[in-house]
Formats: C-alpha cells, structure tokens, sequence
C-alpha cells in the first residue's frame, strides 16, 4: 500500500515546495466554486473547469504543479473519494502528491485520502514495475490543519482500505499462483490480525458431507478447501455471516468454457476476496460486532476426476442436487457453505458474494451488482450501504417461475435450468434469478442476501477509485453493512 | 366463446353446476340446495375426493343426482382472505372445468357483488381462444360451452359490477387476437385498419403513411420501415372521456408495433424468429387499452399511439452503419439493425410531446432479450424518470396480476450508447443492454413524466395461467386501465 503521512498543512506544503516537480499538489474544489489563488482561478477558468467530482485539472506553474479536484457539493464523502481519487490519477508519474484537505471534516479529509490511495493500487507482484511513466506516487501526505483530530477517521479509513486492497490482490492473482491451498495460506496469515482460522479439507469435507463442494473441486490437482474466519467482536450476539465463493479458476468444468476470455476466470474468486477483505477490516477496526467468513475454495478444473453433467450430489443440507451444467459451479460450493454457516453459526444475517452469472451482466452492466435476498430490510440495509460507499446495488426478484424450472425428476432439485429451454429459441434464460432460487432452498430461515457481483469485481477501464482490473468490490460495502446495523445489541 | 348471463341463485335441474367453496365454511346457499337435492350425495362426494375447499383445490363428482350431469367444486381458500384476483382465478378455474358442457351455472351466491363479478370476469379472460385459422378441427375437440350463467343473490348488481369489467375483457381479446394474428396477415397496414374498430367506441382514430412520415421526417421510423415491402404507418387514437370542465392534459400510452422482426441485415438466428410476430405486442397492448377505456367510459383524456413497421432485410434495408435523423433532430447511428423498436419509439414519442403535451407518457415494447435474461417471464421491466408514475403502474399491475419490476437507469448507463459520429448509437452492448434501451428511449423524452415497460418476456406465455391462456397475454391492458381509473380519472 502506498505509503501515507498525516501532516499540518503548513508543514506538508512547506515540503511540497522544497520537492519542486517530484511533488504533486492536489486542491479540493467545490464545483462552480473558484480556487484561492488567482492563478489557478485564472487556469480553472480558462480550461472551463467546474469541478464536478472526480473531475481534474492539472496546472502547472510557478508554484509547482497542482492539481484540482472537483469535489462536486463537497458534503458526501463519496465525492471526496472521487476527487482524492481522480487527483491521484493526476499525479502519475511524481514520486510524491500532497493532498491538501485543511477545510474538510475528519471524515471527508480521511475519504479526500481514502480515494488516492485507492487509486494508487497497482498488482505489480509479478512483473518490474521500477520504469513505469505513469507510476502512482510512491508516498502521499495528507496536509490537515490538526492531525491529531483527522487520527480517528483516518484509522477507520485505512482499515477498510486494506481490506480492499487485500481483495483486489487476491482477484488479481492468476490461477497457478492462488489455488485452494495457496489460498487457504494466505487466508491463515490473517491470524496476525486477531481473526481465528479454520481450514477444512480432504477427508473433513467429505466426512462433514460437503458433497457439493467436494464434486465441484474433486477434478483439480489441489481439492477444495472451506475456510472459516472468525472475528469474536465484543458484543454477546450471534455473528454476522458472509459466505464467499471462491472458484481460483474456473474453466467450466467437463461444460468448458469457449477459450476467448477464459483468462478471465482467475477473478472466479471475488467473492471469497471481498468476504476476507472485509473480515480483515473489521478486524482492523477493531468492530464490536461478530463476524464469520465461510469461504468456498476450489479450482473448477476439467480432468478425469471431474464431475459430469448429469451426476446427483449430496449437499451439505442432505437435499440431492442434479448436475446440468458443470459451469454452474458456483452455486453448488456455495450450497454447501450456506447451509453449514446457517447450521453451525445460527447468524443473525448471512450475505454470500459470488461472481455467479452472466445473466446479471446482461441485466445490470458493470454498473450495479444484483442483491437477491428474502428479507426486505437486510437488502434495503445493503442497497443504503453500497450507495454510500460506490459499490451500488440493484435488488433483484425470485419469482415461483425460477423456483419451478429447478424441480427435478431425479433428483431434490436441479442446479439450473435445461439448457435451450429459454425463450426464442431456448436463448434467453434469467440465470441469475435461477441461481438466487437454487440458493434459496440451503438457506432455511437464515435472514439472508445474496450478491451476484459477476460484472463488478474487475473494470474494464480505470476510474478515479482504482486502475482497470480488481475492484474489491464488497469489502467497503459490507464494513458499512456491519458498521449501519451489526454493531448494537440488537 | 361463451356468453355470461346473471341469474338468481336457482338450482338448475340438468347440465353442470359449478360450486365455490371457501375452505371450513359449512355448506350454505345452492350448496346447500345441491346437498339436499342430492340426498347428502354432495358432502359425501367431497370428502371422498377430499376436498377441503383450499385455494385452487378442485373436483368433479360426475352424476351426482338431482338431474345433473356433474357438480364442480372449486376452493376459494379462506373466505375472508378472498380478493378480487382469487375470484377470478375461481372463475378460471370453473370455465375450465365446464368448457365441454353446452351450460352450466356457476354458483357465485355467497359472494359479494364485485366479488361475483369477479368470478365472471375470470371465467371470460380465460374463454378466450384464437381459433381462426383452423379448419380441421375434430368437432370433440373444441370447446362446447355456449353460456354460463352466475348465479348470485344480487343478479341486477352483479351485472352492473361486470359491464365495465366485460369492456376491459374486449380490450384484452383484442389485443390477444392482434398478438396472435400471423404476420402475413397482420401487416402495418392492416393493423392501422383494424384499429379503425374503435371508431365505433367513440375514439378518433388518425392513421398517417410513409409520406407524411416523410414530411414530418421520422427518419428513425422510416429508416426500420425502409426494407420491407409493407408500408408504415402510425395511429393516432383519442379518447376524450374527461368531462367538460375537468379537462387536463392528456395521458399518453404508446406502443411499438413491429408486425415482424427479421432482425433485418443484422438477421436473428432461425430458431425461435417465429415468435417475432408479436414483436407488435406493444402497439396490440396500446390499442387493447384503448378500446377497454372507451368500452368502459373511462373519465380521462387519454392519446394512444402506435408505430406500426415491419422489419424486413433487403435491397432497400437499413445498414448497420447507417445514420438516420429522428422527428427530434437528433441523429442516431444503427450499429445493428435488429434493436429496430426504440427507433419506431423514438419518432412517435417526440411526436406525441410536441403534438399533445401529454401529462406523462406510458410507452409499453417488446424491446430486449435481455430483459428476459433479467427477470424471465413473470415480471415486465418496469424504467422510469418519475416515482410516482413508476408506483403507479407498479401497483395497478400488482392489483391485476400483471407484475412489473422496476429497474435502473443512469449516466454510467448513458454513456454505453454514445457514438463517435452520431448523438447516439442504438445499441449499447450485452451489459445491461434492457438499460441502455431504456436510456435510449429516455433521450427521447423532453422532460416528461416517462414509463417504459419492456414486456419481452411477458407478452406471450408458453403456460395456461388461471384467467391466462397460454399464447398471448395481452399483458399491460389490465394493469394501465386499472392505473387509469386508480389515479387520472375525474
């Protein structure tokens, strides 16, 4: 993460001035608004300027280079986000950038910071990254005019941060690197962070009766792996329960993908990202409340061990599921995993990540995630916290016709719709309503959601909260969740 | 199909009795009068077939005495929880039962007037059958039934209560019969002819071809309408219903009528494409309601409009690449030539505002296959600039059956369907791609309060439903009348 410094303003600008062009000046502009100094007033108006939020005008000039960053009303934190964020983008290329919010809340100067350094990310593991032009500054200051009262909000701000930053890692790995059991390792060394961990495999799945979970994974070289991560919190409350699927890669299975865009599928494991990032952060934070994660972990590898089209599982929750399609993966770990979280944990709210289908990109875009779900308030509580973190939500419906297409001749229920049986000409299925139905019934009474990120977890291209990649989506949004309606007594 | 005649509550002496039986409720009325005039035969026949009066429960007791071929029963469920859409299913159920009798009475005596009426009105949605073209037909297969008659304690109420019912029933078999038509008999001409039936309702009906098309320039229209052999045309029809003295603006519902949908030179794959004469369902929809407002005198001022086009690919066919000019000036790139609706919509829509200044406009359209990919069948798309409008037709359509589910629109949705050469391009990609049509069509709309359902998935139905036969559905009729009467009458 890059590196971040809370400084009077008064010192940080005295320093920005000795780096001379190594150093990068980001302003906070109200849209409509004029800048101070009569110089980039003059700049802002001349370039048309209006500051609307996440919207930068780069000047340079005698007093170094600045930038302005349209903060839009500059009242939602969001906006300070946006604008930390699109100014960060400006400063490419500088080693340092000083982010300039002496006039602001705690909160929006913590978000003004958030923003840049979400921004700042960059998955550079695998390659030489030492040349790049358009590098992130390496360090970023923070210039307030009373650090001390910034400390709090910045704490909590930093937490969620690096439970993004740990998701977006995570997405980003490829498929031989991060693997069920170099995961489930990963997932361990947030032990240091006060979280318990649990790993179960092989013959403990099996003997638990994960049959979903373990046909699913059974193909691959390294088999699966449900991992519990558990956060005790203060409060004597039953916890609140994310469940991630976890798919390291996903080539379909024996129903294999076409190979355009396959590259893709090492992302299959967003959800599972976004449900330990957001762990970390309440761990981070120090959340009263009581959190589990159970992450489904497994590779969906094409093999002469891997499950058929066709074959019955035995799922956790003892119902019998028939096999359709064994690209429908996701649903099927994520069977297991729900019905053992409602069984071992009794949560008082149980919300699943998955990038589960195509169909919700077709409904939705890269703009919204779907939020399924069969409490009203829960949903309400998520759409409210992804609005206030831009990570939007969009509810969707189960309707009985999605339950009706999942009725079985052999079997409990089928995992999906027949193939071709959708309208003009068996094309048009909505499988993310389907996929919600199948979830539904490993559910029992569990108050619960579903997030059917597929669409979200990466961008397609860069935006002022993160480069084109991994988004780690979800983590902020559950850390609100939680923070909104998990941390009093009832 | 059968006539509906109101009686007193008499036993009848031959032919089929239809009972409606609320579930734990003793034996009363002509039930009563069929238990003794059967000698007990009744009570014991039901508990036989166990029938406990549940809701959708239903049984048959063949030659159960006093004369009578057969009783039907038919549970009602709990008495105090019947509404209004319960009786009707009853009364579905019921013309079901007794479609191969010459008569039968239907027992409605221990219900309400409205909740009698009711009853009728659902056995009527679900006589309906399209049966036009076929020649051979087996005399034993066709159904037999020439009249109901509802018996009930108020038979002078229970007519009135149904008149306007019977109206809305019209507007519904006509918009079937359009859906159903086959395309090489419902052409754009002939559909405008067909519309001219509504004269006799008291609407004005105004029908304009592709010259005046041309002058007004609705290039978007014209440019769909250019590849086929079938002339254009758009229908214009007015019901002004508010009285004297409460006149306000009118109300808009406008309909896309694509008689059939090639796809044209970007051409859909073979199977299925006969499923796209009912491409039109939108316009079918519009004029539907129209005749069930005028049928039923509806108080309002309302404008229904419809383009009606077929989309053909040929010499003369639109290309992809090709930039047309809308009636609002604005220009639009046809990236691909089968996402033909909005540009039809386009047209009218502007036409509608400037000629009439609507209080808001409905526009109902068979526009996406995504939309099924997002919800399936049991819900329309439901896309709105307005709440209030977005509640109120959400709400008529829950009251009627006719389920819509709201989805979003947005500038990051916008910006999917900006072109490099035109205003706009007419597609916007698979992501989201109901929601870019959506924001397609809201470029469209000048400030008005704007609905747009897209009813792909609803306009036709592979399933009976209980006062729904299968085939068309003429979906959207009951729901805009019902929003009509419930919020913009006088």
């Amino acid at each position: 993460m890059t590196k971040l410094t809370l400084q009077r303003s008064a010192d940080a600008l005295r320093r920005h001035k000795a780096r001379g062009a190594n150093s990068a000046l980001i302003l906070p502009l109200i849209e409509g608004a004029a800048p101070h100094d009569p110089a980039l007033a003059a700049a802002a108006k001349a370039a048309r300027f209006t500051a609307k939020a996440g919207e930068v005008l780069a000047v340079p000039g005698a007093h170094g280079f600045t930038i302005l960053a349209g903060i839009g009303a500059g009242e939602a934190i969001s906006d300070w986000e946006a604008g930390g964020g699109a100014g960060m983008a400006a400063a490419a290329g500088r080693a340092h950038a000083v982010l300039l919010a002496d006039g602001a809340s705690p909160e929006q100067a913590a978000g003004f910071a958030a923003g840049a350094l979400l921004n700042a990310w960059r998955f550079t593991a695998l390659r030489d990254a030492s040349k790049d032009k358009d590098a992130p500054p390496a360090s970023v200051t923070l210039a307030v005019a009373s650090p001390a009262t910034v400390e709090l909000a910045w704490k909590r701000a930093v937490a969620a941060l690096r439970g993004v930053l740990l998701a977006r890692d995570l997405v980003a790995e490829p498929g031989n690197r991060l693997n069920p059991a170099s995961f489930a390792e990963r997932l361990r060394a947030l032990r240091d962070f006060g979280l318990k961990v649990e790993v179960l495999e092989g013959k403990r799945l099996t003997a638990l009766g994960m049959g979903a979970l373990c046909a699913v994974g059974g193909g691959a070289e390294h088999g699966p792996r449900l991992v519990v991560l558990h956060w005790p919190g203060k409060l004597k409350a039953a916890p609140v329960a994310f469940v991630g699927k976890g798919v390291c890669f996903d080539t379909g299975g024996i129903s294999i993908k076409p190979a355009a865009g396959m590259e893709e599928m090492r992302g299959d494991m967003a959800g599972a990202a976004a449900a330990a990032g957001a762990m970390l952060t309440l761990a981070l934070r120090q959340s009263p409340a009581p959190a589990v994660a159970v992450l489904a972990l497994a590779e969906n590898a094409i093999g002469a061990a891997s499950y058929r089209p066709g074959d019955i599982l035995r799922s956790y929750s003892g119902k019998t599921i028939e096999v359709l399609d064994t690209d429908a993966e996701g649903r099927l770990i994520l069977a297991d995993a729900l019905a053992y979280t409602a069984a071992r944990f009794k949560p008082r709210a149980m919300i699943d990540l998955a990038t589960l289908t195509g169909s919700i990109i077709t409904a939705l875009g890269h703009h919204r995630a779907g939020v399924f779900g069969n409490d009203e308030a829960l949903t309400a509580a998520l759409m409210a916290a992804g609005e206030g973190v831009a990570e939007p939500l969009w509810p969707m419906p189960i309707d009985d016709e999605h339950r009706e297409v999942l009725k079985s001749d052999i079997a409990d229920l089928r995992q999906c719709a027949l193939a071709g049986s959708g309208a003009w000409g068996g094309r048009f299925l909505p499988d993310a309503c389907h996929a919600a139905a199948f979830l539904r019934e490993f559910v029992g009474g569990t108050t619960w959601a579903h997030l059917d990120i597929a669409g979200v977890e990466a961008r397609e291209e860069a935006a002022p909260l993160g480069p084109k990649g991994a988004t780690g989506f979800g983590v902020r949004l559950l850390d609100r969740l939680v923070a909104m309606r998990f941390e009093r007594d009832t | 199909m059968p006539d509906i005649t109101f009686v007193k509550s008499a036993l009848p002496r031959s032919g089929a009795l239809v009972l409606l039986l609320a579930e734990g409720a003793p034996l009363a009325g002509l039930a009563k009068a069929a238990e003794e005039a059967t000698g007990g035969g009744l009570s014991r026949g039901l508990e036989a077939a166990k029938f406990k009066g549940s809701k959708g429960q239903s049984c048959t007791l063949w030659a159960p005495g006093a004369g009578l071929a057969k009783i039907v029963a038919i549970g009602l469920g709990k008495a105090d929880a019947l509404d209004a859409q319960g009786a009707e299913n009853a009364g579905g159920a019921a013309l079901v039962a007794v479609q191969q009798e010459r008569e039968a009475v239907l027992a409605a005596d221990g219900l309400t007037p409205a909740l009698a009426a009711s009853v009728a009105m659902g056995a009527r949605l679900r006589s309906y059958r399209f049966d036009r073209y076929r020649t051979t037909e087996k005399e034993e297969d066709k159904p037999k039934l020439e009249r109901i008659a509802l018996a009930s304690t108020e038979a002078t109420k229970t007519k009135a209560a149904f008149a306007p019912m019977q109206a809305i029933a019209d507007g519904v078999f006509l918009t079937r019969d359009l859906v159903s038509e086959p395309p090489n008999v419902l052409t754009p001409t002939e559909m405008a002819e067909r519309c001219k039936a509504l004269e006799k309702l008291g609407v004005e009906v105004d029908i304009i071809g592709p010259r005046e098309m041309k002058r007004l320039g609705f290039g978007a229209l014209l440019g769909v309408a250019q590849g086929s052999a079938q002339e254009p045309r758009m229908v214009t029809m007015k019901w002004m219903g508010a009285p004297k003295g409460k006149k306000q603006k009118p109300l808009a519902f406008i309909g896309k009528g694509v008689t059939f949908d090639t796809g044209g030179i970007s051409i859909k794959p073979a199977g299925g494409m006969e499923d796209m004469k009912w491409d039109m369902a939108g316009a079918g929809t519009v004029i539907g309601l129209m005749a069930a407002l005028a049928g039923r005198k509806a108080k309002a001022d309302v404008i229904g409009m419809v383009g009606l086009v077929e989309n053909m690919p040929s010499a003369t066919a639109q290309r992809p690449g090709d930039v047309v000019k809308s009636y609002s000036g604005q220009t639009v790139e046809v990236i691909n030539t089968d996402a033909e609706g909005r540009l039809v919509l386009a047209d009218v829509m502007w036409y509608c505002q400037e000629k009439y200044d609507p209080r808001f406009m409905v526009d109902l359209a068979t526009l996406t296959g995504a939309i099924i990919i997002a919800l399936g069948h049991e819900r329309a798309g439901l896309f709105s600039n307005d709440d209030t409008l977005a509640t109120h037709v959400k709400e008529a359509g829950s009251a009627v059956g006719e389920k819509a589910w709201r989805m979003p629109l947005g500038d990051a949705y916008d910006k999917q369907i900006k072109s490099d050469i035109a205003d706009m391009k007419n597609v916007g990609g698979r992501p989201g791609g109901s929601i870019t049509a959506a924001q397609f069509i809201q470029r469209f709309v000048n400030g008005k309060p704007w609905a747009h359902l897209d009813i792909a998935g609803t306009a036709w139905s592979s399933k009976d439903a209980p006062t729904v036969p299968k085939g068309a559905t003429a979906y959207g009729v009951r729901m805009l009348d019902r929003m009509v009467a419930d919020h913009y009458e006088c």
